[in-house]
């Protein structure tokens, strides 16, 4: 009874301030983390409901060649959990690393099997300039494997056989410094090569940076809004097309491919679009946002059209695939960027998917 | 050979048994002896003991057709071979059986398919059986046959060194048109640099000009030319379909279908880490987000290790003792992946002490991951089906919570969005467990999170689930108090140290959160019980949530009192078990010990807590009701919390209605009253239990109800019934004594 008395009697009612470092009247520091970023990561953490309307980048910063392979590849999506003590000054040792890790993998017979494997992989890192957006995005790194055959001519050049983009453009800047400063946030990895390599760059990845991969698809919501944003674009650059591939739930299942000419869709979402004078005086900032209300009734729009001419209502379904001439993206996590100008905001809607992936 | 046979049976078994043991976890529990006894029976009559006897011991040149004890045994030991597969030494005997055409050719195939090894093969056999092959008249097909078996045990062949001593005698059989191919990649797989010579690279040429390039024989030349490229110089090209044909089919099914069998037998077994183990193991799951990382040691030094070089960090790794972790405790090194922490009981030790926030937001990322992608992410499904994997993940992440005697903000994080989806049935009871660890929740949160998606499980669910999450929650209650009392207490030693990390929560934040936790339970209790008919076990988990509940202050120093609500009060005051209403009593009388003890200190002291008169008049009329039904006989008096019109209570036709619930008539309570009235008076015929309601009698039979156990009347009635001599019937009438 003693101590709860003094206890009590020296406790001021409404605040009770405690910071000894070792035991205190608080969470210890494995479980409060939650204060810190948790609590906001359950409540404010979600797809944004507006964002900027695409404006044509013209990315001269970026390395042309670098540019020329992001663009013609097919990415397959995932997020990662940010990485602990990685250095971007550092790479020369990763590649060298990582070249080994793959190597002894190989030696194993677990990892990596890989066509006429009879040979050496040589790995390089390097970062992409001019990639980042925001000040608080971390610098975008490509990460290529490249197979020299062993019996191979001398001037055969050594073919790149898998490649790996890790980056975060736009990230939302409260979760990116919520992080300590030991770690960097990378939070969408493209990859594209042999299934072998990938799951070997990923346990590299796992063992050094103590960061964690996970499949990273694209929701429903997130391709109407790439149907959104990529439409758009058709006054700066034609999307000529728009594609759309839907499944229905009925036995057998019914899949419906939808293609709308890109003129046509143009003028749909312009009629769906906020007349932007009554918005305000039109200050070009306003003019560019695209809201989630403009984006579903746009959806609506092409969907009763649909309907009108087939008697199927698309809501029912649901949306697999949408592609233009800019690029296309698949439920399943894979994705295409045809035109480096409109590179940057497909990567910023990706990001943000990757980040609501984050555990905390 | 019959040396080996006659250890052969037994050890199969043991092996097994052994097994079974570890499995089960039942081997403490049986004695050596009966055990021992047990094999020996076994031994004796194990049928398949008798079978693999039967081939070693059987004759040359007994004859096959029409001999039905061949059949029988041989049926035997295919049984066992495709379900449990064979130990090794049952299979150096079948091997030796066939490959010596003991019993002519016809039976040589069947055996050979027969022979799943259940854990690894002996390398002697099979040198013994490729020495057959030299020597015996064994058909093409049958040969083929043996060089595939081989080919798809490879990886289990316990040792290769005296396979590889016979390079040169296997190289031979190249030249064999049906074995060439086989033979090749038995060659490939055991080729070394020194096996490489110039006959042997002349002799697969020629075989190449004969054949044409046949793959088998470029992929074995490839190889050589790796080893050896001076000897080698014809060109290679730089596409080659890769790897020899698959030839394991006849076995691959059922051999994996043995090792899935015996996979977690085999594993349990530490000694026995074969890598093809490993393989079946992960290729069983799709998804192994849930295997805990390995222990192992950083590559990547941070920069600053120079700067810090006097101050040599030893890696977790290094250390394998407790000694030494006390030795090394200021200079240890982090593993480069935290999650490996959990699986070691040292490094939990260790883990208990760190301090650093990264280590623990790397621990708190990959533990969300997991538990995400396994739960949540899972499109397939795949979470919904219940795993072992899956089950044994879950028990180390709660046994380490509770060794570290708190939860991880990634599990709570996790279980919040968890809690909206689940079906109250997968992983019950770890899931509960997990929740029952969350730390306190901010009252303005509490209900979004964690009361609404309760709620609604709640009263879907099963009785059963119910009662668990009671106790759930009574956990739950118990881990904050806890913590309030150890951290509230230290805070005379406060050094202001300021950590930017840390959380400071209020008194007055944790008690609202706590008062939000009595609140939810009171709510849930009194619609369950209601739910239920007032079911006594779940009643039992009520009322130990309670037991908690109303020592917040005096136990746990916690100044705040809350009492149960009637829709927990009545159920237990009327209900049909003495334990319950027992309890009751006693939570009653641990109430008032604490809300005695709040108004002491409030005269003491200006500074302490309130608690509202609405409390102490509440709790008074509890007492009141209490006294009234139990001891006064007087039910349903107006005044009280449960009231009825007389009109109603005279037409039910209960004589003396209102003696109905008095220690007596109570039901929970009757049996007593009928058995202390003929211990009382033996000699009486007719029952008349109003007789103990006379005064001496009623003393008599109180001293009996407190000797029968109900220590918590016992209390009850000494700290609030005080006994008032009545005059006239001289019945015991007494009053409440009221705390104000």
């Amino acid at each position: 009874m003693e101590r709860h008395h003094n206890s009590v009697t020296k406790t001021p009612l409404d605040r009770v301030q405690r910071r000894s470092k070792s035991k205190s009247y608080r969470q210890s520091l494995r479980s409060c983390l939650g204060a810190t970023c948790l609590t906001p990561a359950l409540t404010t953490r979600r797809l944004n409901i507006s964002r900027r309307a695409p404006k044509s980048h013209n990315i001269t910063k970026v390395n042309p060649e670098q540019l020329a392979l992001m663009v013609k590849t097919e990415w397959q999506l995932s997020y990662v959990t940010p990485l602990y003590q990685f250095r971007h000054t550092q790479l020369k040792s990763y590649s060298r690393q990582l070249s080994a890790f793959i190597a002894a993998e190989k030696q194993q017979g677990l990892a990596v099997e890989v066509e006429g494997s009879h040979g050496s992989f040589r790995v390089s890192f390097s970062v992409v300039q001019g990639m980042s957006e925001a000040a608080d995005d971390a610098e975008t790194v490509l990460i290529q494997i490249h197979l020299k055959r062993l019996f191979s001519r001398q001037d055969e050049p050594a073919k790149v056989v898998w490649s790996g983009l890790l980056t975060c453009i736009n990230g939302s800047p409260d979760y990116l410094r919520s992080l300590p400063k030991d770690f960097t946030c990378l939070p969408l990895l493209c990859s594209s090569g042999a299934e072998g390599l990938t799951s070997a760059v990923k346990s590299w990845f796992q063992q050094t940076f103590d960061c964690y991969f996970g499949q990273l698809e694209i929701s429903h919501t997130s391709l109407q809004w790439m149907i959104a944003l990529w439409t758009n674009c058709q006054t700066e650059s034609a999307i000529q097309f728009l594609k759309m591939i839907w499944t229905l739930p009925v036995v057998p299942p019914l899949k419906v491919t939808y293609t709308v000419n890109g003129q046509d869709a143009w003028e749909l979402w312009s009629s769906v679009r906020k007349d932007p004078q009554k918005e305000g005086n039109g200050e070009d900032e306003d003019e560019n946002s695209i809201d989630i209300e403009e984006v579903m009734r746009f959806m609506q729009g092409l969907k009763s059209h649909f309907y009108r001419h087939f008697r199927l209502d698309l809501s029912a379904g649901k949306l697999d695939q949408v592609s233009t001439a800019l690029g296309s993206a698949k439920c399943s996590g894979m994705i295409k960027i045809s035109n480096s100008k409109y590179m940057i905001s497909t990567l910023t809607l990706l990001t943000e998917c990757a980040l609501l992936k984050m555990p905390i | 050979m019959a040396a080996s046979f006659n250890r052969s049976g037994p050890s199969d078994l043991e092996t097994s048994s052994v097994n079974d043991q570890s499995v089960s976890s039942r081997s403490s529990n049986r004695s050596v002896r009966v055990a021992e006894k047990e094999r020996r029976k076994n031994e004796a009559e194990d049928p398949v003991v008798l079978a693999l006897k039967y081939f070693n011991d059987v004759e040359a040149g007994t004859p096959v057709n029409g001999n039905d004890e061949v059949e029988k045994q041989l049926v035997l030991v295919e049984k066992v071979g495709y379900s449990r597969g064979l130990s090794p030494d049952a299979i150096s005997v079948m091997l030796e059986f066939a490959m010596s055409l003991r019993m002519g050719t016809t039976l040589c195939p069947r055996v050979l398919k027969c022979l799943i090894p259940a854990t690894t093969v002996p390398q002697e056999a099979v040198v013994r059986a490729v020495v057959w092959l030299g020597v015996g008249k064994i058909p093409a097909t049958t040969q083929v046959l043996f060089v595939k078996w081989v080919l798809t045990v490879f990886d289990m062949i316990d040792e290769k060194d005296q396979l590889r001593a016979i390079y040169g005698f296997i190289f031979n059989f190249v030249t064999d048109e049906n074995l060439c191919p086989f033979i090749c990649h038995l060659l490939y797989l055991l080729t070394r640099k020194e096996s490489v010579r110039v006959f042997r690279v002349r002799k697969l040429l020629e075989l190449q000009s004969k054949l044409g390039r046949q793959p088998f024989l470029l992929h074995l030349l490839s190889l050589y030319k790796v080893f050896c490229p001076e000897l080698v110089t014809l060109s290679i090209p730089s596409r080659m379909r890769s790897g020899f044909k698959n030839h394991t089919s006849p076995w691959k099914s059922a051999l994996l279908f043995v090792q899935k069998r015996n996979g977690s037998q085999v594993s349990s077994n530490v000694s026995l880490a074969v890598t093809v183990k490993d393989k079946t193991s992960t290729r069983k799951r799709k998804h192994h987000h849930l295997e805990l990382p390995k222990l192992s040691s950083v590559v990547n030094k941070p920069a600053q290790t120079e700067t810090s070089s006097s101050r040599k960090l030893v890696p977790l790794t290094q250390l394998h003792s407790f000694a030494q972790l006390l030795e090394n405790m200021h200079r240890i090194e982090l593993p480069s992946q935290m999650g490996s922490l959990l699986g070691s009981s040292m490094a939990l030790h260790y883990l208990d002490c760190v301090q650093d926030e990264s280590a623990l937001l790397r621990l708190n990322f990959w533990l969300g991951y997991s538990l995400h992608e396994e739960f949540l992410f899972c499109s397939d499904g795949g979470a919904s089906q219940y795993s072992e994997e899956v089950l044994q993940f879950l028990n180390r992440l709660l046994s380490t919570q509770h060794f570290l005697q708190e939860g991880f903000s990634s599990s709570e994080a996790f279980l919040y969005k968890f809690l909206t989806v689940w079906d109250g049935a997968l992983y019950r009871p770890e899931i509960l467990g997990l929740l029952s660890n969350i730390p306190v929740i901010p009252s303005s949160q509490i209900g979004r999170l964690l009361f609404e998606p309760l709620m609604q499980l709640f009263f879907t669910s099963s009785l059963f689930f119910k009662c668990g999450l009671i106790e759930c929650l009574n956990n739950m209650l118990l881990k904050w108090l806890t913590w309030h009392s150890v951290y509230a207490l230290e805070d005379d030693l406060d050094i202001s140290l300021h950590s930017h990390t840390s959380i400071n929560m209020t008194l007055s934040g944790f008690k609202d959160s706590v008062m939000e936790l009595v609140l939810f339970v009171g709510r849930l209790a009194s619609v369950g019980l209601q739910l239920e008919g007032c079911h006594s076990v779940l009643l039992s988990f009520v009322l130990d949530f309670y037991e908690t509940a109303c020592d917040t202050f005096l136990k746990y120093g916690l100044p705040l009192v809350l009492l149960p609500p009637s829709g927990v009060f009545y159920p237990a005051l009327l209900a049909s078990d003495p334990v319950s209403v027992d309890r009751l009593a006693y939570i009653m009388y641990r109430y008032k010990a604490n809300l005695t003890s709040a108004k002491n200190q409030e005269k003491v002291t200006e500074q302490a807590f309130h608690i509202s008169r609405q409390t102490f008049r509440e709790f008074n009329s509890y007492i009141a009701v209490m006294a009234n039904y139990l001891w006064n006989s007087r039910v349903f008096h107006p005044g009280m919390g449960v009231q009825l019109e007389k009109e109603l209570l005279l037409k039910s036709n209960v004589p003396e209605y209102w003696t109905s619930f008095d220690l007596i008539h109570h039901p929970a309570f009757m049996s007593y009253a009928i058995d202390f009235h003929r211990k009382c008076w033996p000699g009486r015929k007719d029952m008349d239990l109003n007789s103990i309601k006379l005064s001496k009698p009623w003393g008599w039979y109180l001293e009996y109800l407190f000797t029968q156990g109900f220590d918590g009347l016992k209390l009850f009635f000494q700290g609030n019934v005080r006994q008032q001599k009545a005059q006239g019937d001289g019945q015991g009438d007494s009053t409440p004594t009221q705390a104000r």
